[in-house]
């Protein structure tokens, strides 16, 4: 049995599954500042009777994610070589950083080695102003990590923490590189705290299993690696609410998930039954960051967003200002067009017919709540069409790839939050599509949470003219021969994520997507003198198989 | 986004597109490789990241948008790839953001290249097939009635097809600074190469000595291009922005940096750049491209330098400023004197040029010659006869900017012309937007 838990804003949400069978759920309201006991609270309500049959708790945790908005983090040193390129001036908005010199280039050559005595001045600076915890990173340090690792070898064993770019993301993109390594840095002792509140709590209740927590991407990580990479744990909601939605709804194909709350609707997308992922990673309190990320996006459209009349129709949110009128509100919401209807029932009627009134004095309260209600869906489906656009039109780099690309065309809508079942018909209407709001959906997240499997990615840059492969995200850096060729690459990075994944603990063999393979001769005077090999493979987000059960 | 990422002054469309899946021939320099280094550099940069950057993708153009700029032989069906297409629609897509105000300005960093394409087409000259600026301007022209356009060539290469294409357009100015033409391929733009008898003066050519670095760039923009870009007025203004002047470039002999790329096109302020030449890969893209985009987006590109570059290595001889300087004073003559020669050439009603275009890919000639027929209220029609060892073409043509009469006149003539085996007769007529051959 596995135990998932949701920690949202304002309520978390827990689940003890037995395979996909719900055998207990429950709920507690959140104390945002004392998470590790909320959390411990919920898991004691849901540990079966037989702890022996407890095989995992995962977790979906709004701690760094608090943090980060709070600004509640640890103070960090940013290390940081930008060699030629845009001034990097701006890298210091984002707290005390230190310039060093030095630089690779985009092949992953050294241009010039870094002068050990910046590094020392940087380093003695840091000590003076109390910083314990460092982020270095130099560009193109995801081709050659050497800078970043000759950085953290001068400075020693004279802080806790030392977060390298290399480690976190072996996509390019340095600011994005720069900001995930000071985020995961900053959150590196908070994170610890936690998970040693967590293990005492699990301790306490006489439960000695595994604990993983949700990442942004639809997966899960072990606690024990997460404490390395806290910043993975960052905004696991939405991926939570994603594999809910595909947990509940079996195999959906090409689908729109809707999580449609009190003021935001959340959108995600699954092509063939896998959901999409953003090309680089979420942007966290301004930042850009390689963190992986499912690719969800949230509009302001609630049950109870503002609504407001005028000559060219309803204007609906962004916003919410307190409950709907029909429990007490002052402006109408949608929730209150759902109660004229009769498709919901909460507070009075009468009010929610007056909200009504109050948006057009002379028609009939329920023709303006079907109009209301038919418009809310039409702006739900313009935000979809615009992602969907937004998602075909990610740049592609070949012939090919423009010549074959195809726009996401749905098969159906999963609707899951508090309105969807009494907007399913009006959004059935609009997109044209089926659309299943499944039970259970109110614990969707923490469904999700509990049926997530691991997952993991890397990416191998192989450089055969230079003799050189890289794979950043476990440090490797290694000769290779001049025939050193795709097959060879791509089993290399297989036998990787394989390793990493086995590290983690998952058990079987995991099915590893390509995702990315540019194979180029390097051609020098003419001649071929090498070849450029470049490939990203993953485990992908999807659903653990439950044993004994057919899916 | 906030102050955790730099934002651009100016809303910069760009269309990045390496094409890492076609090529000339596998180790030709228009090859997969030629804008690797230049992705990776771009994308480790963050430009995705920058508020008001955005990257677009290519769309196709169609072969209407070929036929109304060129006179293909047999046709722009048979000779194009997808690939050209892609390049050449990468061009009508960036021209729409900057024209439909989606952005202020925009860059299609695209390859193949196109200014060595001229009017007719037999095949591949200087690695282009269609000449994807002029493609972009009669697209601009015909779906947004602009009409005085300036290209500023900054190419290691001579622009011969560009010019070939607006030689009798007095709307379209055209500057091309180059290596000079006695010292590389296409071995033409002299300074007397001015511009056709409708157009004398549009034209001009800054040939400039080898070894040519920074301080003669700024002289040269400095003088004559501002300056005439000034008094031209163009409503647009398009960067052939070709980047093997660089020092790095291993098929011509210049002294061009990254910094002086950046501030060219900083001082010129064009619309739009598009492309052209550059075939140092590794050395100098990834670095004259990203100084480029900062400088159109009116960001900081101080630290955009090659790994290098020292600026007193290019410091030039006293001698080359005043050959250069030289340059500069002939080629501010040729547009002060422009027109003049329009009313001489109206009293003989037709002027005939005859020209020999070397296709360098599989090397052949096409013997060329073209009847300027002269009116008093527009460029005139003009008629074009051009023999390949495979292939002729004979074409009536009628500039965008035409008048009534020399479109009716040229109409007429191809009606009244009959059709001849292994012939190519065409009527391209930009005012009605028609291509017709028979």
């Amino acid at each position: 049995m596995i135990i998932g838990i949701d920690v949202g804003g304002t309520h978390a949400d827990g689940v003890l599954l037995d395979g996909a069978r719900l055998v207990a759920k429950h709920k507690v309201i959140v104390d945002q500042a004392h998470l590790s006991e909320t959390i411990i609270a919920l898991l004691g309500a849901l540990v079966p009777q037989d702890h022996s049959q407890l095989e995992r708790v995962h977790l979906s945790s709004t701690l760094a994610t608090n943090a980060i908005v709070t600004g509640n983090l640890d103070p960090v040193g940013m290390l940081i070589q930008a060699g030629p390129g845009i001034n990097p001036d701006f890298f210091a908005n984002n707290g005390p950083t230190w310039f060093l010199d030095g630089a690779i280039d985009h092949r992953g050559h050294i241009i010039r080695d870094p002068d050990p005595r910046l590094i020392d001045e940087a380093a003695a600076a840091m000590r003076q102003a109390g910083i314990d915890s460092v982020g270095i990173v130099t560009k193109f340090s995801h081709r050659n990590s050497i800078h970043e690792r000759f950085i953290a070898d001068c400075l020693g064993s004279g802080f806790s923490h030392i977060c390298m770019g290399h480690q976190i993301s072996g996509l390019p993109n340095f600011p994005r590189r720069v900001y995930t390594t000071w985020l995961n840095a900053s959150l590196t002792a908070r994170f610890a705290q936690f998970k040693r509140a967590i293990e005492h709590g699990l301790a306490h209740l006489g439960v000695d299993c595994p604990c993983h927590i949700l990442k942004a991407d639809g997966g899960t990580i072990p606690f024990a690696r997460a404490i390395e990479f806290p910043c993975e744990s960052v905004h696991s909601g939405p991926s939570a609410s994603v594999m809910g939605c595909l947990a509940l709804a079996g195999h959906p194909g090409d689908a729109i998930l809707l999580d449609i709350g009190g003021t935001t609707t959340d959108i995600s997308l699954l092509v063939d039954g896998i959901p999409l992922l953003e090309p680089y990673g979420i942007i966290i309190a301004g930042r850009p960051t390689l963190i992986r990320a499912l690719n969800t996006i949230s509009v302001g459209l609630g049950g109870d967003s503002t609504v407001a009349f005028a000559d060219d129709g309803f204007r609906i949110g962004p916003g919410r200002s307190g409950p709907p009128m029909a429990q007490g509100g002052t402006t109408p919401t949608p929730t209150d067009a759902m109660v004229v209807l009769d498709l919901l029932a909460v507070g009075s009627a009468e009010k929610a017919a007056a909200a009504m009134r109050s948006l057009r004095p002379q028609e009939p309260p329920a023709d303006t709540a079907r109009l209301l209600l038919t418009t809310f869906a039409e702006r739900i489906s313009q935000a979809v069409e615009a992602m969907i656009d937004l998602v075909f039109s990610r740049p592609v780099y070949t012939v090919s790839a423009l010549l074959h690309r195809h726009r996401i065309t749905p098969e159906r809508l999963v609707v899951i939050g508090g309105p969807a079942a009494a907007l399913r018909q009006n959004l059935e209407t609009c997109f044209n599509l089926p659309c299943l709001v499944p039970a259970d959906y109110e614990v969707a997240n923490a469904i999700g949470a509990a049926r997530t499997q691991l997952t993991a990615q890397a990416t191998l840059y192989a450089d055969t003219a230079d003799g050189r492969v890289s794979i950043p995200e476990i440090s490797c850096l290694e000769d290779i021969s001049n025939r050193f060729g795709m097959a060879e690459a791509e089993l290399k990075l297989e036998q990787v994520i394989r390793g990493i994944a086995s590290d983690m603990g998952m058990t079987g063999s995991p099915a590893i997507d390509f995702l990315e393979r540019l194979e180029m001769n390097v051609i020098r005077g003419f001649e071929t003198s090498g070849k450029i090999l470049n490939l990203k493979a993953q485990i992908r987000p999807g659903l653990a198989d439950i044993q004994g059960e057919q899916p | 986004m906030t102050s955790f990422m730099p934002r651009a002054q100016h809303r910069t469309a760009l269309i990045l597109f390496p094409a890492f899946d076609w090529c000339i021939s596998p180790t030709h320099p228009e090859r997969e490789e030629r804008l690797l280094y230049t992705r990776d550099q771009l994308i480790e940069e963050g430009l995705e990241d920058i508020e008001n950057i955005v990257f677009l993708n290519p769309e196709l153009a169609s072969h209407a948008d070929i036929d109304r700029v060129h006179l293909c032989a047999p046709s722009s069906h048979k000779l194009l790839t997808e690939s050209h297409l892609i390049s050449a629609g990468a061009t009508l897509r960036v021209a729409r953001a900057v024209m439909d105000k989606e952005a202020d300005k925009a860059f299609a960093i695209v390859r193949p290249p196109g200014h060595h394409a001229m009017q007719t087409v037999f095949g591949d000259r200087g690695f282009c097939i269609v000449n994807i600026e002029a493609i972009m301007i009669e697209y601009i022209r015909r779906h947004y009635g602009v009409k005085k356009i300036a290209i500023v060539d900054t190419d290691c290469h001579h622009g011969d097809g560009t010019q070939d294409i607006y030689w009798n357009d007095p709307d379209t100015l055209f500057i091309s600074l180059h290596q000079d033409g006695r010292t590389l391929f296409p071995g033409t733009g002299f300074i007397r190469e001015s511009g056709g008898p409708a157009a004398d003066g549009y034209t001009i050519n800054l040939p400039l000595p080898p070894n040519t670095g920074e301080d003669g760039f700024d002289m040269v923009m400095e003088r004559v291009v501002m300056p005439v870009l000034d008094e031209f007025k163009p409503e647009l203004i398009i960067n052939s922005a070709g980047q093997d002047n660089h020092y790095t470039d291993p098929i011509t002999n210049m002294n061009f940096t990254a910094q002086g790329y950046a501030r060219l096109n900083q001082r010129l302020n064009p619309d739009i750049c598009v492309l052209e030449g550059g075939y140092s890969i590794e050395g100098a893209l990834p670095y004259t491209n990203l100084g480029i985009i900062l400088a159109m987006a009116g960001m900081d590109y101080s630290h955009v330098k090659e790994p290098d570059y020292d600026q007193a290595r290019f410091r030039q001889p006293e001698e080359m400023t005043r050959y250069i300087a030289g340059v500069c004073d002939k080629a501010l003559e040729v547009f002060a004197n422009r027109g003049k020669t329009k009313q001489e050439a109206l009293k003989k009603k037709v002027v005939s040029e005859r020209k020999s275009i070397f296709y360098d890919t599989t090397g052949f000639n096409v013997d060329e010659t073209r009847q300027y027929h002269l009116c008093p209220d527009c460029p005139g029609y003009t008629e074009v006869t051009a023999t390949s060892p495979r292939a002729r073409i004979h074409a009536f043509t009628v500039p965008f900017n035409a008048c009534p009469t020399c479109q009716r006149t040229a109409r007429d003539l191809f009606a009244a012309t009959q059709p001849v085996a292994q012939t190519i007769t065409a009527l391209q007529d930009r005012v009605a937007d028609i291509y017709e051959t028979k």
